[in-house]
Protein backbone atom coordinates (compact mmCIF):
# COMPACT_ATOMS: atom_id res chain seq x y z
CA UNK A 1 0.00 0.00 0.00
CA UNK A 2 1.46 3.50 -0.91
CA UNK A 3 -1.60 5.22 0.57
CA UNK A 4 -2.40 5.26 4.17
CA UNK A 5 -5.50 5.89 4.96
CA UNK A 6 -5.23 9.22 7.22
CA UNK A 7 -6.35 12.85 7.42
CA UNK A 8 -2.84 13.92 5.18
CA UNK A 9 -3.90 11.51 2.27
CA UNK A 10 -6.39 14.51 1.10
CA UNK A 11 -3.34 16.82 1.00
CA UNK A 12 -1.49 14.78 -1.61
CA UNK A 13 -4.59 16.32 -4.41
CA UNK A 14 -3.45 19.80 -3.05
CA UNK A 15 0.30 19.11 -3.85
CA UNK A 16 -0.17 17.61 -7.46
CA UNK A 17 -2.71 20.09 -8.16
CA UNK A 18 0.42 22.90 -6.80
CA UNK A 19 3.08 21.26 -9.06
CA UNK A 20 0.69 21.29 -12.13
CA UNK A 21 -0.73 25.05 -11.71
CA UNK A 22 3.13 25.93 -11.35
CA UNK A 23 3.92 23.94 -14.28
CA UNK A 24 1.36 25.98 -16.35
CA UNK A 25 3.10 29.60 -16.90
CA UNK A 26 6.57 28.09 -16.66
CA UNK A 27 5.94 26.46 -19.59
CA UNK A 28 3.86 29.17 -20.87
CA UNK A 29 6.36 31.67 -20.72
CA UNK A 30 9.16 29.56 -21.89
CA UNK A 31 7.28 28.82 -24.80
CA UNK A 32 5.91 32.30 -25.40
CA UNK A 33 9.87 33.50 -25.29
CA UNK A 34 11.01 30.98 -27.67
CA UNK A 35 8.28 31.56 -30.59
CA UNK A 36 7.86 35.12 -30.48
CA UNK A 37 10.12 37.45 -32.45
CA UNK A 38 12.66 39.38 -30.35
CA UNK A 39 13.63 42.67 -31.72
CA UNK A 40 15.12 45.50 -29.38
CA UNK A 41 16.28 49.56 -29.41
CA UNK A 42 16.54 52.08 -27.57
CA UNK A 43 13.32 53.57 -28.06
CA UNK A 44 11.54 50.31 -27.35
CA UNK A 45 13.29 49.69 -24.22
CA UNK A 46 12.23 52.73 -22.50
CA UNK A 47 9.30 52.58 -20.62
CA UNK A 48 6.22 53.43 -21.64
CA UNK A 49 5.00 57.29 -20.71
CA UNK A 50 2.15 58.69 -23.00
CA UNK A 51 5.11 58.74 -25.58
CA UNK A 52 7.47 60.86 -23.90
CA UNK A 53 10.72 60.31 -22.65
CA UNK A 54 10.67 58.81 -19.08
CA UNK A 55 11.55 61.37 -16.63
CA UNK A 56 13.67 59.43 -13.84
CA UNK A 57 13.17 56.45 -12.38
CA UNK A 58 9.70 55.29 -10.99
CA UNK A 59 10.64 54.01 -7.80
CA UNK A 60 10.02 57.23 -5.96
CA UNK A 61 9.20 57.98 -2.73
CA UNK A 62 5.32 57.57 -2.11
CA UNK A 63 2.61 58.37 0.00
CA UNK A 64 2.86 57.05 3.96
CA UNK A 65 -0.48 56.41 4.26
CA UNK A 66 0.17 53.26 2.34
CA UNK A 67 2.03 52.04 4.94
CA UNK A 68 -0.69 53.09 7.94
CA UNK A 69 -3.31 51.38 6.06
CA UNK A 70 -1.23 48.19 5.48
CA UNK A 71 -0.34 48.18 9.53
CA UNK A 72 -4.01 48.60 10.34
CA UNK A 73 -4.86 46.04 8.16
CA UNK A 74 -2.50 43.60 10.08
CA UNK A 75 -4.08 44.45 13.25
CA UNK A 76 -7.73 43.29 11.83
CA UNK A 77 -5.99 40.36 9.94
CA UNK A 78 -4.14 38.79 12.61
CA UNK A 79 -7.42 39.70 14.75
CA UNK A 80 -9.62 37.79 12.37
CA UNK A 81 -7.36 34.94 12.05
CA UNK A 82 -7.63 34.17 15.56
CA UNK A 83 -11.26 34.07 15.08
CA UNK A 84 -11.40 31.70 12.88
CA UNK A 85 -10.93 28.55 15.96
CA UNK A 86 -12.79 30.26 18.04
CA UNK A 87 -15.69 30.19 15.66
CA UNK A 88 -15.76 26.68 15.31
CA UNK A 89 -15.46 25.87 19.08
CA UNK A 90 -17.54 28.06 20.32
CA UNK A 91 -20.53 26.53 18.29
CA UNK A 92 -19.54 23.12 19.62
CA UNK A 93 -20.06 24.37 23.18
CA UNK A 94 -22.69 23.25 25.81
CA UNK A 95 -24.81 26.70 26.08
CA UNK A 96 -25.62 25.04 29.33
CA UNK A 97 -22.23 24.70 30.81
CA UNK A 98 -21.26 28.60 31.26
CA UNK A 99 -18.29 27.48 29.25
CA UNK A 100 -20.01 29.08 26.07
CA UNK A 101 -21.07 32.61 28.11
CA UNK A 102 -16.96 32.87 29.14
CA UNK A 103 -15.90 31.94 25.60
CA UNK A 104 -18.23 34.42 24.00
CA UNK A 105 -17.02 37.50 26.83
CA UNK A 106 -13.45 36.75 25.90
CA UNK A 107 -14.11 37.34 22.28
CA UNK A 108 -15.79 40.77 23.52
CA UNK A 109 -13.43 41.76 25.30
CA UNK A 110 -10.36 40.51 22.09
CA UNK A 111 -12.81 42.64 20.02
CA UNK A 112 -13.03 45.73 21.78
CA UNK A 113 -9.50 46.13 22.23
CA UNK A 114 -9.51 46.12 18.71
CA UNK A 115 -12.19 48.43 18.32
CA UNK A 116 -10.38 50.81 20.29
CA UNK A 117 -7.45 50.55 18.24
CA UNK A 118 -10.03 51.01 15.34
CA UNK A 119 -11.58 53.93 16.66
CA UNK A 120 -8.30 55.65 17.34
CA UNK A 121 -7.35 55.08 13.55
CA UNK A 122 -10.39 56.96 12.60
CA UNK A 123 -10.39 59.69 14.59
CA UNK A 124 -6.94 59.94 13.11
CA UNK A 125 -7.81 60.10 10.10
CA UNK A 126 -6.31 57.23 8.55
CA UNK A 127 -8.94 56.59 6.52
CA UNK A 128 -9.55 59.96 4.97
CA UNK A 129 -8.26 60.03 1.32
CA UNK A 130 -8.57 63.27 -0.28
CA UNK B 1 -13.32 -6.94 -1.97
CA UNK B 2 -16.42 -4.70 -0.59
CA UNK B 3 -14.19 -3.97 2.79
CA UNK B 4 -10.89 -3.23 1.54
CA UNK B 5 -12.06 -0.61 -0.98
CA UNK B 6 -14.15 0.86 1.49
CA UNK B 7 -11.26 1.29 4.02
CA UNK B 8 -9.13 1.84 1.08
CA UNK B 9 -8.06 5.92 0.34
CA UNK B 10 -7.71 4.72 -3.45
CA UNK B 11 -11.07 5.58 -4.36
CA UNK B 12 -11.24 8.96 -2.92
CA UNK B 13 -7.70 9.92 -4.58
CA UNK B 14 -8.65 8.27 -8.18
CA UNK B 15 -11.58 11.11 -7.43
CA UNK B 16 -9.83 13.58 -6.39
CA UNK B 17 -7.20 13.54 -9.12
CA UNK B 18 -9.63 13.03 -12.40
CA UNK B 19 -12.17 16.20 -11.02
CA UNK B 20 -8.14 18.18 -10.18
CA UNK B 21 -7.35 17.60 -13.75
CA UNK B 22 -11.05 18.15 -15.33
CA UNK B 23 -11.52 21.44 -13.13
CA UNK B 24 -8.09 22.92 -14.01
CA UNK B 25 -9.03 22.30 -17.88
CA UNK B 26 -12.72 23.97 -17.00
CA UNK B 27 -10.98 27.25 -15.52
CA UNK B 28 -8.49 27.09 -18.25
CA UNK B 29 -10.84 27.19 -20.80
CA UNK B 30 -13.40 29.17 -18.72
CA UNK B 31 -10.98 31.64 -18.57
CA UNK B 32 -10.56 32.00 -21.92
CA UNK B 33 -14.40 31.80 -23.03
CA UNK B 34 -15.15 34.30 -20.37
CA UNK B 35 -13.33 36.76 -21.92
CA UNK B 36 -15.43 36.57 -25.32
CA UNK B 37 -18.68 36.28 -22.95
CA UNK B 38 -17.38 39.62 -21.38
CA UNK B 39 -17.64 40.80 -24.59
CA UNK B 40 -20.91 39.61 -25.70
CA UNK B 41 -22.04 40.91 -22.08
CA UNK B 42 -20.91 44.47 -23.22
CA UNK B 43 -22.06 44.33 -26.38
CA UNK B 44 -25.97 43.61 -24.88
CA UNK B 45 -25.49 46.36 -22.48
CA UNK B 46 -23.94 48.74 -24.66
CA UNK B 47 -26.67 47.38 -27.88
CA UNK B 48 -24.02 46.00 -30.12
CA UNK B 49 -23.40 42.59 -31.62
CA UNK B 50 -20.10 41.94 -30.39
CA UNK B 51 -17.45 39.64 -31.63
CA UNK B 52 -19.32 37.29 -34.33
CA UNK B 53 -16.18 37.03 -37.32
CA UNK B 54 -13.98 34.26 -35.86
CA UNK B 55 -16.44 31.18 -36.02
CA UNK B 56 -20.28 30.83 -35.39
CA UNK B 57 -20.94 33.07 -33.42
CA UNK B 58 -17.46 34.24 -32.33
CA UNK B 59 -17.34 31.03 -31.06
CA UNK B 60 -13.68 30.73 -31.86
CA UNK B 61 -12.54 34.31 -31.24
CA UNK B 62 -10.59 33.05 -27.77
CA UNK B 63 -8.77 30.31 -29.39
CA UNK B 64 -7.98 32.90 -32.12
CA UNK B 65 -6.56 35.13 -29.72
CA UNK B 66 -4.81 32.61 -27.28
CA UNK B 67 -2.79 31.73 -30.62
CA UNK B 68 -2.35 35.27 -31.55
CA UNK B 69 -0.31 36.13 -27.81
CA UNK B 70 1.41 32.80 -27.88
CA UNK B 71 2.95 34.07 -30.77
CA UNK B 72 3.84 37.72 -29.70
CA UNK B 73 7.06 39.21 -29.29
CA UNK B 74 7.50 38.88 -25.57
CA UNK B 75 9.65 42.31 -24.74
CA UNK B 76 11.26 42.75 -21.59
CA UNK B 77 11.71 46.78 -21.58
CA UNK B 78 14.91 47.94 -20.13
CA UNK B 79 15.37 49.31 -16.59
CA UNK B 80 12.76 46.62 -14.88
CA UNK B 81 14.01 43.86 -12.34
CA UNK B 82 14.19 40.65 -14.34
CA UNK B 83 13.62 38.12 -12.10
CA UNK B 84 10.58 40.05 -10.44
CA UNK B 85 8.57 40.96 -13.67
CA UNK B 86 8.93 37.28 -15.14
CA UNK B 87 7.60 36.00 -12.27
CA UNK B 88 4.71 38.56 -11.11
CA UNK B 89 2.00 36.62 -13.81
CA UNK B 90 2.99 33.59 -12.56
CA UNK B 91 2.74 35.05 -8.85
CA UNK B 92 -0.47 36.18 -10.25
CA UNK B 93 -2.02 33.15 -12.17
CA UNK B 94 -1.00 30.29 -9.17
CA UNK B 95 -3.03 31.18 -6.39
CA UNK B 96 -5.83 31.41 -8.37
CA UNK B 97 -5.14 28.12 -10.16
CA UNK B 98 -5.25 26.27 -6.72
CA UNK B 99 -7.87 27.95 -5.08
CA UNK B 100 -10.54 25.63 -6.31
CA UNK B 101 -9.04 22.57 -4.15
CA UNK B 102 -11.93 22.80 -1.42
CA UNK B 103 -14.81 23.60 -3.38
CA UNK B 104 -17.42 20.20 -3.01
CA UNK B 105 -18.85 20.35 -7.40
CA UNK B 106 -20.98 17.50 -6.38
CA UNK B 107 -22.33 15.59 -3.13
CA UNK B 108 -21.15 11.85 -2.05
CA UNK B 109 -20.65 9.37 -4.51
CA UNK B 110 -22.33 6.50 -2.69
CA UNK B 111 -21.52 2.88 -5.02
CA UNK B 112 -21.77 -0.45 -3.53
CA UNK B 113 -17.71 -0.71 -2.99
CA UNK B 114 -16.92 3.00 -1.95
CA UNK B 115 -18.49 6.29 -1.07
CA UNK B 116 -16.21 8.97 -2.59
CA UNK B 117 -16.65 12.91 -2.14
CA UNK B 118 -16.86 15.06 -5.40
CA UNK B 119 -14.26 17.34 -4.51
CA UNK B 120 -10.24 17.78 -4.81
CA UNK B 121 -9.30 17.99 -1.14
CA UNK B 122 -10.94 17.24 1.24
CA UNK B 123 -9.56 18.96 4.13
CA UNK B 124 -10.87 20.08 7.58
CA UNK B 125 -8.96 23.71 7.25
CA UNK B 126 -11.04 23.63 3.89
CA UNK B 127 -12.20 27.49 3.87
CA UNK B 128 -9.50 29.42 5.36
CA UNK B 129 -7.31 27.40 2.64
CA UNK B 130 -8.86 28.64 -0.31
CA UNK B 131 -9.20 32.30 1.97
CA UNK B 132 -5.04 31.88 2.26
CA UNK B 133 -4.48 31.25 -1.53
CA UNK B 134 -6.80 33.75 -2.67
CA UNK B 135 -5.12 36.45 -0.64
CA UNK B 136 -1.79 35.44 -2.37
CA UNK B 137 -3.02 36.86 -5.45
CA UNK B 138 -2.27 40.87 -4.07
CA UNK B 139 1.88 39.64 -4.88
CA UNK B 140 1.43 39.34 -8.57
CA UNK B 141 -0.06 42.78 -8.85
CA UNK B 142 2.27 44.28 -6.46
CA UNK B 143 5.67 42.56 -8.12
CA UNK B 144 4.04 43.67 -11.31
CA UNK B 145 3.77 46.81 -10.66
CA UNK B 146 7.07 47.57 -8.67
CA UNK B 147 9.19 45.32 -11.53
CA UNK B 148 7.93 47.32 -14.41
CA UNK B 149 9.84 50.39 -13.52
CA UNK B 150 7.12 52.32 -15.42
CA UNK B 151 4.88 55.08 -12.87
CA UNK B 152 1.77 53.92 -14.23
CA UNK B 153 2.54 50.64 -13.26
CA UNK B 154 3.75 51.61 -9.98
CA UNK B 155 0.44 53.62 -9.25
CA UNK B 156 -1.82 50.54 -10.09
CA UNK B 157 0.29 48.31 -8.35
CA UNK B 158 0.19 50.79 -4.82
CA UNK B 159 -3.44 50.95 -5.57
CA UNK B 160 -4.28 47.30 -6.22
CA UNK B 161 -2.34 46.64 -2.71
CA UNK B 162 -4.64 48.53 -0.73
CA UNK B 163 -7.87 47.69 -1.80
CA UNK B 164 -6.94 44.11 -1.95
CA UNK B 165 -6.41 43.99 1.92
CA UNK B 166 -8.61 46.60 3.01
CA UNK B 167 -11.60 44.22 1.24
CA UNK B 168 -10.03 41.00 3.00
CA UNK B 169 -10.92 42.20 6.54
CA UNK B 170 -15.16 42.54 5.58
CA UNK B 171 -14.15 39.69 3.62
CA UNK B 172 -12.85 37.31 6.16
CA UNK B 173 -15.45 39.22 8.86
CA UNK B 174 -18.47 38.02 6.67
CA UNK B 175 -16.84 34.42 5.95
CA UNK B 176 -16.42 34.21 9.78
CA UNK B 177 -20.24 34.68 10.40
CA UNK B 178 -21.10 31.92 8.14
CA UNK B 179 -18.83 29.46 9.72
CA UNK B 180 -20.74 30.99 13.29
CA UNK B 181 -23.88 29.76 11.43
CA UNK B 182 -22.61 26.34 10.30
CA UNK B 183 -19.70 25.82 12.91
CA UNK B 184 -17.66 23.87 10.36
CA UNK B 185 -14.73 25.03 8.56
CA UNK B 186 -15.45 21.78 6.12
CA UNK B 187 -17.15 23.10 3.06
CA UNK B 188 -18.82 19.92 2.27
CA UNK B 189 -20.56 19.65 5.83
CA UNK B 190 -21.63 24.01 4.94
CA UNK B 191 -22.98 22.57 1.65
CA UNK B 192 -24.63 20.03 3.78
CA UNK B 193 -25.94 21.75 6.61
CA UNK B 194 -27.74 24.54 3.81
CA UNK B 195 -29.52 21.37 2.16
CA UNK B 196 -31.01 20.72 5.64
CA UNK B 197 -32.00 24.14 6.44
CA UNK B 198 -31.98 27.26 4.25
CA UNK B 199 -29.26 29.08 1.94
CA UNK B 200 -26.54 31.20 4.08
CA UNK B 201 -28.12 33.69 1.67
CA UNK B 202 -31.80 33.33 3.63
CA UNK B 203 -29.56 33.41 7.04
CA UNK B 204 -27.01 35.92 6.41
CA UNK B 205 -28.21 38.13 3.84
CA UNK B 206 -25.94 40.84 4.91
CA UNK B 207 -23.16 39.14 5.42
CA UNK B 208 -24.09 37.46 1.85
CA UNK B 209 -23.98 41.13 0.47
CA UNK B 210 -20.81 42.20 1.66
CA UNK B 211 -19.16 38.91 1.05
CA UNK B 212 -20.28 39.95 -2.71
CA UNK B 213 -18.92 43.39 -2.66
CA UNK B 214 -15.51 42.11 -1.61
CA UNK B 215 -15.66 39.58 -3.90
CA UNK B 216 -15.54 42.16 -6.55
CA UNK B 217 -12.81 43.81 -4.80
CA UNK B 218 -10.68 41.10 -4.35
CA UNK B 219 -10.83 40.43 -8.35
CA UNK B 220 -10.13 43.68 -9.10
CA UNK B 221 -13.31 44.04 -10.74
CA UNK B 222 -15.55 47.10 -11.99
CA UNK B 223 -16.53 48.85 -9.79
CA UNK B 224 -13.51 48.36 -8.09
CA UNK B 225 -10.93 48.42 -11.10
CA UNK B 226 -8.86 51.48 -10.18
CA UNK B 227 -6.15 49.68 -10.33
CA UNK B 228 -6.01 49.29 -14.24
CA UNK B 229 -8.59 52.53 -14.78
CA UNK B 230 -7.63 53.01 -18.01
CA UNK B 231 -8.28 56.41 -18.46
CA UNK B 232 -5.63 57.50 -15.53
CA UNK B 233 -3.45 54.56 -15.56
CA UNK B 234 -3.53 53.49 -19.46
CA UNK B 235 -3.08 49.51 -18.43
CA UNK B 236 -2.31 50.00 -14.61
CA UNK B 237 0.09 47.35 -13.61
CA UNK B 238 0.11 45.56 -16.88
CA UNK B 239 1.24 48.58 -19.05
CA UNK B 240 4.56 46.87 -19.52
CA UNK B 241 3.98 43.42 -20.06
CA UNK B 242 2.96 41.93 -23.56
CA UNK B 243 2.24 38.41 -24.95
CA UNK B 244 1.35 35.56 -22.85
CA UNK B 245 2.63 37.71 -19.87
CA UNK B 246 -0.13 39.37 -20.06
CA UNK B 247 -2.06 36.89 -20.94
CA UNK B 248 -1.54 34.98 -17.97
CA UNK B 249 -2.44 38.03 -15.82
CA UNK B 250 -5.88 38.17 -17.13
CA UNK B 251 -6.12 34.52 -16.93
CA UNK B 252 -5.20 34.50 -13.53
CA UNK B 253 -7.98 37.81 -13.02
CA UNK B 254 -10.78 35.40 -14.76
CA UNK B 255 -10.53 31.96 -12.83
CA UNK B 256 -10.56 34.38 -9.42
CA UNK B 257 -13.70 35.69 -10.83
CA UNK B 258 -14.59 31.45 -11.26
CA UNK B 259 -13.25 30.00 -7.99
CA UNK B 260 -14.65 32.75 -5.88
CA UNK B 261 -18.24 32.72 -7.52
CA UNK B 262 -17.69 29.16 -6.69
CA UNK B 263 -16.75 30.02 -3.21
CA UNK B 264 -20.04 32.08 -2.86
CA UNK B 265 -22.06 29.61 -4.56
CA UNK B 266 -20.70 27.24 -1.47
CA UNK B 267 -21.08 29.38 0.84
CA UNK B 268 -24.21 31.42 0.37
CA UNK B 269 -26.16 29.36 -2.15
CA UNK B 270 -26.25 26.07 -0.79
CA UNK B 271 -23.99 24.52 -3.74
CA UNK B 272 -26.47 22.46 -5.75
CA UNK B 273 -29.43 22.82 -3.39
CA UNK B 274 -32.58 23.99 -5.40
CA UNK B 275 -34.11 24.98 -2.57
CA UNK B 276 -33.52 27.98 -0.72
CA UNK B 277 -35.78 27.41 2.11
CA UNK B 278 -36.77 24.58 4.78
CA UNK B 279 -38.22 21.28 3.41
CA UNK B 280 -37.59 19.26 0.13
CA UNK B 281 -34.17 19.21 -1.80
CA UNK B 282 -32.01 17.00 -3.38
CA UNK B 283 -29.88 14.21 -1.24
CA UNK B 284 -26.24 14.57 -0.33
CA UNK B 285 -25.45 11.04 -1.41
CA UNK B 286 -26.38 9.32 -4.22
CA UNK B 287 -25.70 7.67 -7.92
CA UNK B 288 -23.98 8.81 -10.48
CA UNK B 289 -27.15 10.23 -11.99
CA UNK B 290 -27.66 12.34 -9.30
CA UNK B 291 -23.84 13.89 -9.32
CA UNK B 292 -23.80 14.56 -12.49
CA UNK B 293 -27.14 16.54 -11.95
CA UNK B 294 -25.45 18.03 -9.01
CA UNK B 295 -22.36 18.89 -10.82
CA UNK B 296 -24.75 20.97 -13.20
CA UNK B 297 -26.53 23.10 -10.76
CA UNK B 298 -22.99 24.25 -9.44
CA UNK B 299 -22.03 25.09 -12.72
CA UNK B 300 -25.03 26.86 -13.81
CA UNK B 301 -25.07 29.07 -10.14
CA UNK B 302 -21.04 29.58 -10.89
CA UNK B 303 -22.26 30.87 -14.72
CA UNK B 304 -25.00 33.41 -13.00
CA UNK B 305 -22.96 34.73 -10.80
CA UNK B 306 -20.11 35.49 -13.23
CA UNK B 307 -22.46 37.12 -15.63
CA UNK B 308 -23.96 39.43 -13.17
CA UNK B 309 -20.16 39.98 -12.26
CA UNK B 310 -20.01 40.67 -15.75
CA UNK B 311 -23.47 42.78 -15.94
CA UNK B 312 -22.10 44.69 -12.79
CA UNK B 313 -18.93 45.77 -15.05
CA UNK B 314 -20.68 47.30 -17.84
CA UNK B 315 -23.39 48.76 -15.82
CA UNK B 316 -21.50 50.71 -12.99
CA UNK B 317 -19.33 53.42 -12.89
CA UNK B 318 -15.88 53.18 -10.96
CA UNK B 319 -15.00 54.81 -7.61
CA UNK B 320 -13.13 57.32 -6.91
CA UNK B 321 -10.00 56.03 -4.56
CA UNK B 322 -10.91 57.52 -1.52
CA UNK B 323 -14.27 56.68 -1.77
CA UNK B 324 -13.17 53.03 -2.31
CA UNK B 325 -11.30 53.56 0.70
CA UNK B 326 -14.13 54.88 2.80
CA UNK B 327 -16.74 51.88 1.72
CA UNK B 328 -14.19 49.77 3.22
CA UNK B 329 -13.41 51.02 6.49
CA UNK B 330 -16.00 53.58 7.44
CA UNK B 331 -18.69 51.25 5.88
CA UNK B 332 -17.99 47.48 5.40
CA UNK B 333 -15.59 46.95 8.13
CA UNK B 334 -17.51 48.45 11.08
CA UNK B 335 -21.19 46.87 9.75
CA UNK B 336 -19.29 43.48 9.25
CA UNK B 337 -17.50 43.57 12.96
CA UNK B 338 -21.27 44.50 14.67
CA UNK B 339 -23.10 41.92 12.49
CA UNK B 340 -20.55 38.98 13.99
CA UNK B 341 -21.15 40.23 17.11
CA UNK B 342 -24.68 40.15 16.88
CA UNK B 343 -24.47 36.38 14.84
CA UNK B 344 -22.45 35.58 18.07
CA UNK B 345 -24.75 36.58 20.42
CA UNK B 346 -27.83 34.52 18.63
CA UNK B 347 -25.57 31.47 18.35
CA UNK B 348 -25.56 31.66 22.04
CA UNK B 349 -28.91 32.17 22.53
CA UNK B 350 -29.38 29.12 20.82
CA UNK B 351 -32.12 31.15 17.69
CA UNK B 352 -30.09 29.31 15.12
CA UNK B 353 -33.13 29.07 13.22
CA UNK B 354 -33.80 32.61 13.21
CA UNK B 355 -30.45 34.09 11.80
CA UNK B 356 -31.65 36.86 9.95
CA UNK B 357 -32.67 38.25 12.71
CA UNK B 358 -28.73 39.18 13.24
CA UNK B 359 -29.03 41.02 9.73
CA UNK B 360 -31.97 43.06 10.61
CA UNK B 361 -30.99 43.61 14.17
CA UNK B 362 -27.36 45.27 12.65
CA UNK B 363 -29.40 47.37 10.06
CA UNK B 364 -31.58 48.44 12.90
CA UNK B 365 -28.36 48.97 14.91
CA UNK B 366 -26.62 51.40 12.63
CA UNK B 367 -30.06 53.26 11.95
CA UNK B 368 -30.07 54.13 16.07
CA UNK B 369 -26.25 55.20 15.95
CA UNK B 370 -26.32 56.77 13.05
CA UNK B 371 -27.09 60.70 14.31
CA UNK B 372 -23.86 60.01 16.68
CA UNK B 373 -21.22 58.97 13.98
CA UNK B 374 -18.96 61.72 12.74
CA UNK B 375 -20.69 63.04 9.39
CA UNK B 376 -18.86 64.50 6.97
CA UNK B 377 -20.68 67.91 5.05
CA UNK B 378 -20.68 66.27 1.40
CA UNK B 379 -18.57 63.21 1.23
CA UNK B 380 -19.38 63.22 -2.19
CA UNK B 381 -17.64 66.47 -3.58
CA UNK B 382 -15.64 66.86 -6.21
CA UNK B 383 -11.90 66.81 -4.34
CA UNK B 384 -9.64 69.23 -6.91
CA UNK B 385 -6.07 68.28 -7.36
CA UNK B 386 -4.23 71.60 -6.12
CA UNK B 387 -4.88 72.09 -2.53
CA UNK B 388 -6.13 68.38 -2.04
CA UNK B 389 -3.28 67.26 1.27
CA UNK B 390 -1.47 65.68 -0.77
CA UNK B 391 -0.82 67.85 -3.71
CA UNK B 392 2.61 68.69 -4.38
CA UNK B 393 1.01 71.95 -5.47
CA UNK B 394 0.01 74.51 -3.44
CA UNK B 395 -3.14 76.44 -2.84
CA UNK B 396 -2.07 79.61 -2.56
CA UNK B 397 0.80 80.69 -5.36
CA UNK B 398 3.54 81.69 -3.11
CA UNK B 399 3.83 79.29 -0.30
CA UNK B 400 5.92 76.16 -0.55
CA UNK B 401 4.24 73.39 1.21
CA UNK B 402 0.51 72.31 0.87
CA UNK B 403 -2.15 73.06 2.89
CA UNK B 404 -2.81 70.81 5.95
CA UNK B 405 -6.54 70.54 6.08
Amino acid sequence: MLLIANDLNAYIPVGILLLMAVAFPIINLIGTSLLGPSRRGKEKDAAYESGMTPIDTARKRFNVRFYILAMTFLVFDVEIIFLYPWAVSYTQLDPQSGEASLFLGRILFFIATSVIAYIYAWRKGVFRWE
Amino acid sequence: MTPFLAQSPWPQFCVSVVMLVLILHVILGAGAYFILLERKVCAWVQDRVGPNRVGPLGLLQPIADGLKLFVKEDFIPAGVDRTLFILAPAFSVIPAMIGFAIIPWAGLWETTSWSVYIMVADINIGVIYLVATASLGVYGVVLGGWASNNKYSFLGGLRASAQMISYEIPMGLALLCVILTAGTLMPQQIVAQQIEGQWYMVQQPLAAIIFYICLLAEANRAPFDLAEAEQELVGGWHTEYSSMKWALFFLGEYAHIFVGSAFFVTLFMGGWSLNPFWGWDLPVAGGLALILCQMAIVMGKIFLLVVLTMVVRWTLPRFRFDQLMRLAWEGMIPASLVLLLVTSVVTFIGWLHYMWLASLVTLFFFWLIRPALPQQADPNRRVGLIGSRFSPASSEPGSDTATER
